[in-house]
């Protein structure tokens, strides 16, 4: 459990960054954030950049600033920061509830909110409640600055939108509307363990006690995050009584599509997708004031 | 009821142990601390395949990458090691392959080495593992047992019509009758899962060749020094006083640790290449296919009983999945499933055999509890069943089937139990499960609409192992003894010298409490040296088996016993007194009712080393005894554990939410370090009964080579935990001590098992698999719930 040699770089800004990964020939430079999942990665020779680009001193891109409507963090703002942020927790109380799953406090430390949606493993929790967030993620790349939408931004395992020559720079989180209640469930063999399911739910509730809003977004069940379209529709305009409820759980069940792995066969964890998003709501709707 | 002893001595004194400072200051030394001049650092090139042909093996580009000292293969270690090792040979006929440290022809499990490289540093050696050019023949696999067992199975040995490594059958009385004329007859198949020994600290060796003087000095990561000394000798063929073991600080045992392993016939064997020093550590991810695996059998097990359940027999059969080879344990820990299957009770018809299957994984050797765990899920899964099916109580069943304590010493299968009171034990673990409201907490939570069960588990433990005489009886091809010498220096402090190894246990602490209690001194005055073959009296097998307080200790006593005389006769002399009026106390010779009229011991020391003529005619100079410790038999501890446990019935996850054991360790030492070998057996047992697994896919590759896959329990998994003693001395051990090392490990999964089914009660589900993993559990309640509905 030795890395191969590589090369080391410290960026200096931003764009010193740019211009290392764009110029690293075999388009395989790295870069370095928190190293929480980089380091295993190269000790055990599953990663073999030529160059790694260090951001650590890139303090312009650590923070945390409330701008009217929008939550703008920097992707190298660390994970514990965004979990305690009062800014956060004011502005998508979903996010801060959903970083403290994210391993373990010391791992939270180190790794950074930017890695953890680069590195997009599908059972993370970041990527998944940013999906459920409607985030817009910054890509910073040789041609400037570029946006995209959170759920168009993961594309696979362990790959995203960013290019070879390109950096997350910047999350830019929509602050959640009044009379929306929030709850994540998550089903982990062991506290601070990667879901095996994950359900991220936001539900605005107007005064009339209708759903005006709902968003449900599933992590470890697919390759990517993934929203629950069909489930949010069955709230949405409904009073989140307990059968609408149990309704849009069973259709959130429908968008799973998973592998066999050690920890769980793909049906246990389409299952655990309909007992979760029944819970989650169950709590969000509680949290929205109201009794189901 | 608890004793409730009050130390008048350090035996039985709550002392925090002598080591814990250094260690937790990160002051100790640990293998990868030691830094010889001119060391090398070894690698080990391991099969991808689970079962193949080695077609060809090209070593030359990485002979020739800079930094690289030596690179060494299968052919070459055959022309300077003998075949590894097996002393665990009980099996009657048993199947021996040959085995060298690195294989020439063929690989028969994922992991297994096939090429090692020494080179100026870790990184180095790695890089060079992937300049190695080995051309493979896959072959068929037999990923698991029932692919093995079949009739057209790929076989592991040609020279062998199948893949049985053997079989080993235990009887007594007349079984078939039993079950003929049996009340009611309960069949059960148990599955133990695949589980390994992790120390924090993996394995690791040094060797350092002396080329002029052929003299090997070996720093090892080990839990047997004098052992591993032999061992060595064997697979090197080299007489054992050329070779030195030196133990550092060891990061963990739990059994692993006592096998004997082939890096350190690599390391020494690269050493004596190179001429340097050669350090081999097994990182993490070698550590889940290198170290021995533990633990997986299938147990198809059927009990006669009367219809107020009364046990009259047992038979069956446990399956034993060994690896690709033998380690040096060889099918050990199953032999010992089957040999205490019958547990705490009386059961006069057995017929229990274990069959030892090769199959392409990692080989199967020790780990804490040694087969005990697997053989306590039967026996306290069926006495739960039996009751459940009779409609009686759990424990009255238990109750029914206990030897009474004037029964002892009680025959059992195989072995004798030297003593024991286990139905006072059980009822001390009843009476703490009242008082701490269990319940009660069950009721509540049931009318909360929560599943919550308890369950209990009853263990017998084999510890003090082990009398010489019993392992050769049983077929261990080695000795068993302990052996302690104990000195007093000039300046009349006490150095006790053991063969047994620390491995974090705070045997120091606990041997140095027995050595000033045995001697009358204070216990800052006595150091424990242990972990050298030069320095420390040799000692048979290693230190496992719950056995150092109990061979170790009973060792000291005894020869403390003589070194009292001495220091009697010295101190009569200079007192001008007879021997028989003196007590020892405190580092002080006194004449009995006279305390003013004394010596220190080191006025004694310094008579005995310096002042000479100060001794009694006829006195040799010097103050030091050796004793040899090989008892009659064996001393067998045992405890009743109760856990408390909830079931989400929609998820299938279990939390273990609280825990108590009563034990009986005979005498009790230091209670502190009881608990906390306890606590750590507790902790290993959560993990085991419902998280640790090593996964294997259908294609023989294991899939589970880090601790994001192999889940150990982390502090949230843990419940509180607590020990009721109680006292009951060991027979054949000086002192009465027994040995505690596995009493936390051993019942908890069955305890857990039957805390499951306890909490699904109105389902009649029944956990037959260790792990009990979510998804697993999940399948069982949703099939009780299909059936009932
Ligand atoms: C024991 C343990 C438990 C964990 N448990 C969880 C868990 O339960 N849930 C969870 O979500 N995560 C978990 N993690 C992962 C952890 O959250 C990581 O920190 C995170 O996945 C990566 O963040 P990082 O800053 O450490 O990134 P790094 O490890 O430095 O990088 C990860 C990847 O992202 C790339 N990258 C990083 N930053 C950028 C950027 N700004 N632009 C482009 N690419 C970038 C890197 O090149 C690399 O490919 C766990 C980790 C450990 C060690």
């Amino acid at each position: 459990m030795k890395p191969a040699s590589v090369e080391y770089h410290k960026a200096t800004s931003i764009a010193d960054a740019v211009d290392v990964l764009s110029s690293t020939e075999d388009e395989d430079a790295k870069v370095l954030a928190g190293g929480q999942s980089l380091v295993p990665m190269l000790s055990m020779r599953l990663a073999r950049p030529s160059v790694l680009v260090d951001i650590n001193g890139l303090t312009d891109l650590d923070y945390i600033r409330r701008d009217g409507d929008w939550l703008s963090i920097g992707a190298l703002t660390r994970s514990r920061a965004v979990e305690k942020s009062a800014a956060v927790r004011d502005a998508a109380p979903l996010l801060s509830e959903a970083m403290g799953f994210v391993g373990h406090a010391t791992i939270r430390n180190r790794g950074t909110i930017g890695g953890s949606v680069a590195h997009a493993d599908p059972a993370a929790e970041a990527p998944a409640v940013l999906c459920a967030l409607d985030a817009e993620l910054v890509i910073t790349g040789p041609a400037g600055a570029r946006t995209v939408g959170a759920n168009d931004f993961f594309h696979g395992f362990l790959t995203t939108a960013v290019g070879p020559d390109e950096m997350l720079t910047e999350i830019r989180v929509p602050v959640l509307p009044a009379g929306t209640g929030c709850a994540v469930e998550e089903l982990a063999r062991r506290h601070g363990d990667f879901a095996m399911v994950a359900v991220f739910a936001a539900v605005t509730v107007g005064d009339d006690g209708r759903c005006t809003d709902a968003r449900l977004a599933l992590a470890g069940t697919n390759p990517t995050p993934v929203r629950a379209r069909e489930a949010e529709a069955v709230l949405v305009g409904s009073g989140l009584t307990a059968e609408t409820i149990a309704q849009a759980a069973q259709a959130a069940a429908g968008v799973t599509n998973s592998a066999n792995d050690i920890h769980a066969p793909a049906e246990y964890r389409r299952d655990m997708a309909s007992v979760l998003t029944r819970r989650a709501l169950r709590r969000a709707a509680s949290d929205a004031n109201v009794v189901v | 009821m608890a004793e409730q002893r009050t130390a008048s001595g350090p035996i039985g004194a709550r002392i925090r142990r002598t080591e814990d400072p250094r260690l937790l200051a990160g002051q100790a030394r640990y293998l990868d601390d030691i830094r010889l001049p001119g060391m090398l650092e070894g690698a080990v090139l391991r099969s991808p395949y689970p079962h193949a042909r080695i077609l060809r093996i090209d070593v030359s580009r990485a002979r020739e990458l800079p930094g690289v000292f030596d690179v060494i293969t299968g052919a070459e270690v055959r022309e300077l090691a003998a075949p590894q090792p097996v002393i665990w040979q009980q099996i009657p006929d048993q199947r021996m392959p040959e085995s060298y440290a690195l294989p020439t022809d063929r690989v028969r499990y994922v992991g297994e080495a096939v090429v090692a490289v020494a080179a100026v540093d870790r990184y180095v050696a790695e890089d060079a593992l992937e300049l190695i050019d080995i051309e493979y023949e896959p072959l068929p696999v037999a990923a698991t047992l029932d692919e093995a067992l079949a009739e057209d199975a790929p076989r592991l040995y040609d020279q062998w019509p199948d893949n049985k490594m053997g079989q080993h059958t235990f009887t007594r009385g007349n079984v078939d009758e039993a079950f003929t004329q049996a009340d009611v007859v309960l069949r059960e198949t148990l599955y133990y899962g695949r589980q390994m020994g992790l120390p924090l600290e993996t394995r690791g060796c040094i060797a350092s060749w002396d080329t002029y003087t052929n003299q090997l000095d070996l720093w090892l990561s080990t839990q047997g020094a004098h052992v591993n000394r032999d061992l060595m000798g064997e697979a090197l063929r080299k007489p054992v006083h050329e070779i030195r073991v030196r133990v550092p600080d060891v990061g963990g045992g739990f059994g692993n640790k006592l096998d004997f392993y082939i890096e350190e016939v690599l390391a020494s064997l690269m050493s004596r290449r190179t001429g340097r020093p050669v350090k081999i550590i097994e990182d993490r991810v070698e550590s889940f296919v290198a170290n021995a695996h533990s633990r997986e059998q299938r147990m198809e097990v059927e009990l006669a009983a009367t219809s107020d359940g009364v046990i009259t027999g047992i038979r069956g059969t446990v399956w034993a999945v060994l690896g690709g080879r033998l380690s040096g344990a060889a099918c050990g820990p199953p032999w010992l499933s089957a040999a205490v299957m019958a547990g705490p009770y009386k059961v006069p018809n057995v017929d229990v055999s274990v069959v030892g299957v090769f199959t392409n994984r990692s080989p199967i050797g020790s780990y804490r509890g040694w087969g005990q765990p697997e053989a306590t899920l039967v026996y306290e899964r069926l006495v739960e069943l039996l009751a459940r099916k009779l409609g009686l109580d759990r424990n009255e069943v238990r109750r029914k089937n206990f030897p009474a304590p004037e029964e002892f010493p009680f025959p059992s299968t195989v072995f004798t139990y030297d003593s024991g009171r286990y139905a006072e034990c059980l009822d001390l673990c009843l009476s703490g499960v009242e008082k701490n409201g269990w319940k009660e907490r069950q009721a509540a939570a049931r009318a909360e609409g929560r599943s919550v069960g308890i369950g209990y588990g009853f263990h017998v433990e084999c510890t003090a192992f082990g009398p010489s005489r019993v392992l050769n009886a049983v077929g261990v091809q080695h000795s068993g003894f302990g052996q302690s010498v104990v000195r007093i220096d000039s300046t009349g402090r006490v150095t006790v010298y053991t063969g047994e190894v620390p491995m974090g246990q705070g045997i120091q602490t606990a041997l140095a409490q027995v050595c000033a209690q045995s001697l009358g001194v204070p216990i800052e005055d006595v150091t424990v040296i242990a972990g050298d073959t030069d320095s420390c009296p040799y000692m048979g097998y290693g230190t496992g088996g719950s056995r150092a307080a109990a061979l170790g200790g009973g060792a000291i006593i005894r020869a403390a016993e003589k070194l009292k005389k001495q220091i009697r006769d010295i101190g009569a002399h200079l007192l001008e007194t007879a021997p028989e009026d003196l007590v020892i106390e405190n580092g002080r010779v006194a004449v009995s009712g006279a305390p003013a009229r004394s010596v220190s011991m080191a006025e004694i020391g310094n008579a005995a080393y310096r002042s000479v003529g100060k001794l009694p005619a006829g006195q040799t100079p010097t103050l030091e005894e050796r004793e040899v410790m090989d008892p009659e038999d064996l001393a067998w501890a045992y405890g009743c554990t109760a856990v408390l446990v909830e079931v989400d019935r929609e998820t299938g996850a279990v939390k273990v939410l609280d825990h108590l054991i009563a034990h009986d360790c005979g005498t009790v030492i230091n209670p502190m370090i009881v608990e906390g070998q306890i606590h750590g057996g507790v902790a290993q047992s959560i993990g085991g009964a419902l998280l640790e697994e090593l996964v294997y896919g259908e294609d023989g590759q294991i899939q589970t080579t880090t601790f994001m896959d192999y889940l150990v329990p982390t502090a949230t998994d843990m419940p509180p935990m607590q020990a009721l003693h109680m006292e009951t001395p060991a027979v054949h051990i000086p002192g009465g001590i027994k040995g505690v090392g596995e009493a936390g490990t051993i019942a908890v999964p069955a305890a857990i098992a039957n805390a499951v089914d306890d909490a699904l009660d109105d389902l009649d589900v029944t956990v037959t698999a260790i792990p009990i993993t979510p998804p697993r559990l999940l399948a069982k309640i949703r099939a009780a719930q299909e059936q009932q509905s």
